[in-house]
């Protein structure tokens, strides 16, 4: 299951090198780059994302977070994680597999959790990861109300 | 007059002395809250004319919540009385200065302006933090439940916990992890 190119650096073009794979790509990847003197690995492996015998049952024709029939608050932050990337960024619709309506929503919570400081961990790596860190106004606590989010 | 009677009479008219943790409430929501007790208003026997308010220990002043961005919408005015005094301060710039004077304006400002006023602000005892005097805690006997309740951050929940939790979606099959 896993695809490994190596490839002398000095003949071929950087952006070459992403387009070589010796398996499916059709398959959840991490990828890891490895230089080694003057070669680069570029590892595609197989990586089970864990949330199998977690996931939700949804037999219905609705997206997972309508068919679920929940009331979902800023404050449900290990529900807000799943839709975003390790550096906070929120997930596109095309891998959320979200209905338009609820990814709008669901990114406005996401914001709203970061703005108050619940999710400091996903954030990017420059970040502090400290809310009490954040300057003037933005270190202390605050809470959001989430009948003003405006999705049509 | 029986004990019984007699210790009802005592009761009664007791000063009673209550605890309230601020941290991650709203400081307007919980002025109305606490002036409730401030004033003795739960109580039967209550009366304008009647002197029956209770005490209350506020502590964690300092962990108040404010809505939205109103940490630096909210804007508090004082005048020193000569020309030129006028002076506007944001919210955050006030609890920069001192954690408590938010809560304390607020129950202030939630409650009439008559003479009895100042008096039943000297029973409302605010601390920033959770240091309160062992003099004032043996006091009390009675915690006054809070509005909101204080959301969990993420990276407090164990490993464990975050991935044993029932998840919505799952990543498409051609998903690269980062
Ligand atoms: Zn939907």
């Amino acid at each position: 299951m896993q695809s490994i190119s190596k490839i002398n650096l000095l003949n071929l073009p950087n952006i070459f090198l992403r387009t070589i794979s010796f398996s499916s790509k059709l398959q959840l990847k991490e990828v890891f780059e490895t230089r080694e003197g003057n070669s680069l690995v570029i590892k595609g492996v197989h990586a089970e994302s864990g949330r199998e015998p977690f996931l939700l049952k949804n037999v219905s024709e609705a997206c997972p977070v309508c068919s679920s029939g929940l009331d979902i608050k800023h404050t449900d932050v290990l529900i807000l994680s799943q839709f975003v990337r390790s550096d906070g960024c929120m997930l596109p619709r095309r891998i959320t597999g979200l209905c338009t309506k609820q990814q709008k929503r669901m990114s406005t919570l996401v914001t709203m959790a970061q703005k108050a400081g619940l999710m400091p961990n996903l954030n990017p790596p420059n970040s502090k990861n400290d809310p009490k860190k954040r300057g003037g106004w933005k270190k202390y606590h605050k809470y959001f109300d989430e009948t003003t989010i405006n999705v049509r | 007059m029986t004990t019984l009677k007699r210790v009802q009479q005592w009761a009664t008219f007791a000063r009673i002395w209550h605890v309230f943790d601020a941290s991650w409430q709203n400081p307007f929501d919980s002025a109305q809250l606490l002036k409730k007790y401030l004033l003795g208003l739960y109580k039967p026997i209550y009366h304008p004319m009647n002197d029956c308010g209770d005490h209350v220990i506020v502590i964690n002043c300092s962990d108040v919540a404010l809505p939205g961005e109103e940490w630096k919408k909210r804007v508090y005015f004082h005048h020193t009385g000569y020309p030129g005094g006028a002076s506007w301060t944001l919210a955050h710039e006030l609890h920069k200065k001192d954690p408590v004077l938010i809560l304390k304006k607020a129950v202030y400002n939630s409650m009439d302006g008559n003479l009895q006023r100042r008096y039943t602000m000297e029973r409302l005892h605010l601390f920033p933090d959770a240091n309160v005097p062992a003099k004032l805690m043996g006091n009390v006997s009675n915690q006054i439940r809070q509005i909101r309740p204080i959301p969990k951050r993420l990276d407090h929940y164990t490993q464990k916990e975050i991935e044993e939790y029932p998840k919505l979606i799952d990543y498409p099959k051609d998903y690269i992890l980062r």
